[in-house]
């Protein structure tokens, strides 16, 4: 009926909440992937199995405080030592299952608790010791599970589990700690989850049973939790470590109870199972909007580094516009490459004289050619780097500003990374390249071949590389003072041989082949930014799907409540 | 007083207050906020504690709820004054019990304890000074009880965990509170009570597991006492206990010298290694090597040559040309730089801006870089927040470094206004050459002038210049023009060399002022947040003190 078509929607809804990365260290995240776990380990532990064998035993989970005498208790109802209690805390440190010999075909599998290996022997990490004795009931089988609440970590985390994977807790606390604040937190989930419950009080002095029956029934109804089945058991003497018969009757008869009435059980089973199915809707979506607010966070993260490194990229471009990149050293090598500054300055007029002056000049010595692509190279590279450096530096900075980054920043993470240097160097003698190949097909559809070919491509693409950087914003007046002019030459050298519109569209496509270059790089090193992100934050896709696996089982457990016959 | 004056000398805990006194004045801005401020509430506890003086000892008695706390204290006590019960919990706020209560109302107030039973006479005992505590719970549903534990535990003398058979080993007793306090094992005492509970024969076997636990948690010398406040047993061995912190007068001292401790293991990580990196030479010279770059001194310094130079024409220059030199102005007047205009002697104002442009996009990167080396280079191997301080101390100024740098070559010395002295000679001798070579025009236009006119020709003297003879006249005007051009020629070479070698100077000038411009904006930033790094740490690791 419609029991598959659930259990498949809650296996789909239980792998996508499985999957999907929670590990932003925004707050709340904690608990967030605790209540993941315990979810996951819950559908896996109790609901599948439960959805799929409704007639399996019913699993009755005697949970508790350390020291409240949850080992005892369960000694005592089998009559048999079987789990050992004593005065050392926390005393049960793997959880024992006791049942019928007749049951144990149901609970040696792992149809159950698949994450916990089972034994007959002594107790073992990990495990589950699995007791058959014949004074358990058919159809009913008891779990005694580690303390809730002692120093044992471990101990603590798999109670939870196994509270989890129970049918029917018997929830056993004592007169000094029924008011403690960590069993309480149990019961109130158990409470949102109607999860079948019955409380033993422990140890009561046996002059207060009556004061301390009534104040915790007060504690249990204001967690509306009044309908649970109370039984206090008076502090007595031992006997052979077992709780005198007297003290217990009323909890021996209910059991009793219920292991004879099929009915009672399976009401008890599917009101657990029906209060768990339904308790998902609550859990998946404060973990869905828990992933929401871990998208958005990722995604302010990610959006920091994406500022940062558009405006490192706008200041290269603002370098390269305002014609910086020109200054100092490539205006030296320039003047020695086209001759003195006192040539020069006569030459304005006299282009013709230049170029021949140039070719002979160029034709002599042409190393003069290399000397100016360096120093470009170097000012470039200067200016890209540290562009990038700054985008790194306050990038971490910022993250460092808010948990989330901060634990995702590494250490070398402040600075550009140690092959962007390397990188850089060779994409721009790359991009010089292009600018020769520019010029060279420029050059070859004009009439100005001739001219070129005395000039020299090396020289026509290394004023144009000059003038990528100086054309837009012209010269400053120091430019034009210990120049004496000569980017202002360069231009119209290279306009004589080229045209004025060629040399500005030339000009305008080296400079952004030069951006696009630089931009590849800085994007490179963003990368390393998203990376890290990427690999802890979930993405908003998986947040959706996870919502319509949700919406999915919804429907799907919609139908299978409306079953007749299911709630009686 | 004097009693805890000796006891708080002794233990060298004036000493630590002061350098915790030294963290927090030197952690603003440079530790994590949080514990910046643990730091800043302990100085004043500790403070405040030391003026409420030693001759009473707060001891709190503290637990899970049930344990039988207030059973204890009214065992102490000797009265029922503390409300025992059935229903958990019961105790909601705490109060005190005071032996020979003199004195002690300052130190209540302070802790905040309104409900308190004063013993009198009948305290007069070992327990005299004693200030016992009975605090709420630290494990029930009422969250305000751990809260007050939480206050009161920060300031008392002596912490008594009480602890029963049942609870023990609770995780909300150990990681809430014995785990974090295991720097304070001196002042921590767990009292086993209810051990009438446990059967004789497994007492021991309890304590065992019990002291084993706290072992784990690094309370290892913690002393458990096993009592119970039902039948007295084990009561006398816990008084003692309380009656030596009493009459040694020093607990309130050791408490503060633990909280110390505690702190010191806090901030200890943040301090790194001990090693103290300093400015290295070499970052130094690329930071000012960086900064020079972007003032523009390469600029300057050829301004300043070719100034030198169009000026030595202007002054030595053949006298028919050296007009055009003064005609156009001068590259260092066009820069503004300072001196150009000056005659020498005048002072240099360096809040008169120089018409440079200011540091280009490469310059500013390259100076950018030059501080990211140096923040890398002194904090390699420190953790955070010292890279950050740095790069803090190092960038803090860097808005301000254009102004600054022009200001540096504003005020520098460039040697414009001055003048060589061969300047003048070479002028007299221009002129002079010049004056000889009109006078030789002018005779020889005389001379033209007679033949036009047929005159007779007055007699021409001679001079013999090697085998030519040379009229007088003619001589003096080629001779004139042909020595000034040629002297004009050498004083330009000259006023070249004079130009380089006073470029150089002007390099170097500016440079010493760039430097201090670095020094002050940039390494002194640096290095005294490396030194307060020093001594932070210093400090830090004398809170810890001797063990």
């Amino acid at each position: 009926m419609d029991g598959p078509r659930l259990a498949d929607a809650l296996e789909a809804l239980r792998a996508s909440v499985a999957s999907v990365r929670l590990d932003l260290a925004v707050s709340d995240a904690e608990a967030a992937r605790r209540s993941r776990s315990e979810l996951v380990g819950q559908v896996d532990d109790y609901l599948l199995p439960r959805l799929r064998q409704l007639d399996a035993p019913m699993l009755v989970a005697v949970g508790g405080s350390t020291g409240a005498g949850k080992s005892t208790l369960v000694n005592t109802l089998v009559g048999a030592e079987v789990t050992k209690a004593g005065w050392l805390r926390p005393t049960t440190r793997a959880p024992v299952l006791v049942c019928h010999p007749d049951d144990v075909g149901w609970f040696e599998t792992d149809r159950i608790l698949p994450g916990l290996s089972r034994t007959t022997g002594p107790e073992a990490v990990n495990s589950l010791r699995l007791v058959p004795h014949p004074s358990v009931p058919p159809g009913l089988a008891l779990l005694d599970p580690p303390d809730i609440d002692s120093v044992v970590a471990e101990n603590r985390d798999l109670a939870g589990q196994l509270l989890a994977a129970a049918d029917l807790w018997i929830f056993v606390t004592t007169a000094a700690r029924y008011a403690d604040a960590v069993p309480w937190d149990l019961l109130h989930t158990a409470a949102q989850r109607s999860t079948a419950l019955a409380v033993v009080l422990n140890r009561v002095p046996p002059e207060g049973v009556g004061e301390i029956s009534d104040h915790l029934r007060s504690m249990l109804a204001e967690e509306r939790l009044g309908d649970a089945a109370l039984f206090a058991v008076p502090e007595v003497e031992l006997t052979a470590e077992r709780i005198p018969d007297a003290a217990i009757a009323p909890l021996r008869t209910w059991l009793d109870g219920l292991a004879a009435d099929a009915g009672a059980r399976d009401a008890v089973i599917r009101t657990t199972l029906t209060g768990a199915l339904s308790s998902l809707h609550d859990r998946v979506t404060g973990l869905a909007d828990h992933l929401d607010d871990q998208v958005r966070t990722a995604a302010e993260l990610r959006g920091t580094a994406l500022e940062r490194y558009r405006t490192a990229l706008t200041g290269v471009d603002d370098g390269v516009r305002s014609g910086t990149v020109l200054r100092g050293e490539v205006l030296a090598r320039w003047q020695e490459f086209v001759g003195t500054g006192q040539f020069t300055r006569n030459l304005e007029a006299r282009i013709g004289q230049l170029r021949d002056r140039i070719t002979s000049f160029f034709t002599g010595r042409a190393p003069a050619a290399e000397a100016v692509g360096h120093a470009v190279e170097s000012n470039l590279h200067a200016l890209v780097r540290a562009a990038s450096d700054q985008a790194a530096e306050q990038t971490t900075e910022l993250w460092r500003s808010r948990p989330a980054g901060r634990a995702l920043v590494t250490d070398d993470l402040h600075r550009s990374s140690a092959e962007f240097g390397p990188r850089l160097e060779l994409q721009i003698r790359a991009w010089q390249e292009r600018v020769l190949d520019l010029v060279r097909e420029e050059g070859g559809h004009r009439r100005s071949v001739a001219r070129l070919t005395s000039f020299g491509v090396n020289g026509a693409g290394l004023v144009l590389m000059l003038a990528v950087f100086a054309q837009t914003a012209g010269l400053s007046g120091l430019e034009v003072v210990v120049a004496g002019g000569t980017s202002a030459v360069s231009q119209k050298v290279l306009e004589a041989i080229f045209g004025d519109a060629a040399v500005r569209t030339l000009a305008a496509r080296a400079r952004d082949d030069l951006l696009e270059t630089v931009e590849g790089l800085l994007v490179d090193e963003r990368q390393r930014f998203d990376v890290l992100v990427d690999a802890v934050a979930p993405t908003a896709e998986r947040v959706t799907a996870l919502r319509t696996a949700l919406a999915e089982f919804e429907s799907a457990l919609g139908s299978y409540l409306r079953q007749p016959g299911l709630v009686r | 007083m004097t009693l805890l004056a000796r006891a708080t000398d002794e233990s060298g805990l004036s000493k630590r207050l002061t350098a915790l006194d030294r963290v927090v004045e030197l952690g603003a801005d440079r530790l994590d906020p949080a514990a910046l401020a643990t730091a800043g509430a302990l100085s004043g506890k500790a403070a405040e504690r030391l003026r409420l003086g030693a001759e009473h000892t707060v001891v709190a008695l503290a637990g899970t709820t049930g344990s039988g706390k207030s059973s204890l204290f009214n065992a102490l006590v000797g009265v029922d004054v503390a409300t025992t019960g059935l229903r958990r919990p019961v105790t909601s706020t705490a109060q005190a019990a005071v032996w020979n209560p003199d004195g002690a109302a300052p130190l209540l107030d302070w802790l905040g304890v309104k409900r308190r039973h004063h013993l009198g006479d009948e305290g007069a005992d070992e327990l005299s000074g004693l200030v016992l505590l009975d605090l709420p719970d630290v494990d029930s549903v009422k969250v305000d009880h751990r809260l007050e534990v939480d206050r009161l535990v920060k300031l008392v003398d002596l912490l008594v965990w009480v602890v029963d058979p049942q609870k023990y080993a609770d995780s909300a007793l150990h990681d809430r509170y014995l785990q974090p306090l295991r720097t304070h094992a001196d002042i921590t005492v767990v009292a086993f009570n209810q051990i009438d509970r446990v059967p004789s024969a497994r007492r021991e076997e309890v304590l065992t597991d019990l002291r084993g636990l706290l072992e784990r948690e690094g309370l290892g010398g913690v002393p458990v006492l096993p009592v119970s406040a039902r039948t007295s047993d084990g009561l006398p061995a816990l008084r003692t206990r309380l009656a030596d912190a009493v009459t040694a007068h020093e607990a309130s001292v050791r408490r503060l010298n633990a909280d110390l401790r505690a702190l010191a293991d806090e901030l200890g990580p943040t301090c790194g290694p001990s090693a103290t990196p300093a400015v290295e030479r070499a970052d130094r010279a690329a930071v000012v090597g960086a900064l020079t770059e972007a003032s523009g001194a390469d600029a300057v310094a050829l301004a300043v040559a070719r100034t030198h130079r169009s000026r030595t024409r202007a002054a030595t220059g053949w006298p028919m040309t050296r007009w055009l030199a003064r005609v156009r102005p001068s590259a260092a007047t066009r820069l503004g730089l300072p001196g150009a205009r000056l005659s020498p002697g005048e002072a240099e104002d360096e809040l008169v801006r120089t018409a440079l442009p200011g540091p280009s996009a490469v310059q500013q990167a390259r100076v950018d870089t030059a501080l990211r080396n140096l923040v890398d280079r002194t904090t390699a191997g420190l953790p955070q927040p010292w890279p950050s301080v740095l790069t803090r101390a190092a960038t803090g100024r860097r808005e301000q470094l254009p102004d600054l740098l022009d200001r540096a070559v504003a005020g520098a010395d460039l040697g414009l206004g001055r003048r060589p002295r061969w300047w003048g000679v070479v002028r007299l001798l221009q002129n002079v050459l010049a004056l000889v070579a009109v006078v030789g025009a002018v005779w020889l236009l005389g001379l033209f002038l007679l033949d036009w006119f047929r005159l007779p020709e007055p007699p021409l003297p001679d001079v013999d210049v090697w085998e030519w003879r040379i009229p007088v006249p003619t001589g003096m005007l080629l001779g004139g023009v042909l020595v000034g051009l040629v002297l004009g020629f050498l004083s330009a070479r000259l006023g070249a060399l004079g130009a380089r070698r006073q470029a150089n100077r002007a390099r170097r000038r500016i440079r010493a002022r760039v430097e201090q411009v670095a020094a002050d904006a940039v390494l002194e930033p640096v290095s005294a947040e490396l030194s307060a790094r020093t001594e932070l740490c210093a400090a830090i690791s004398q809170l810890r003190g001797r063990r």
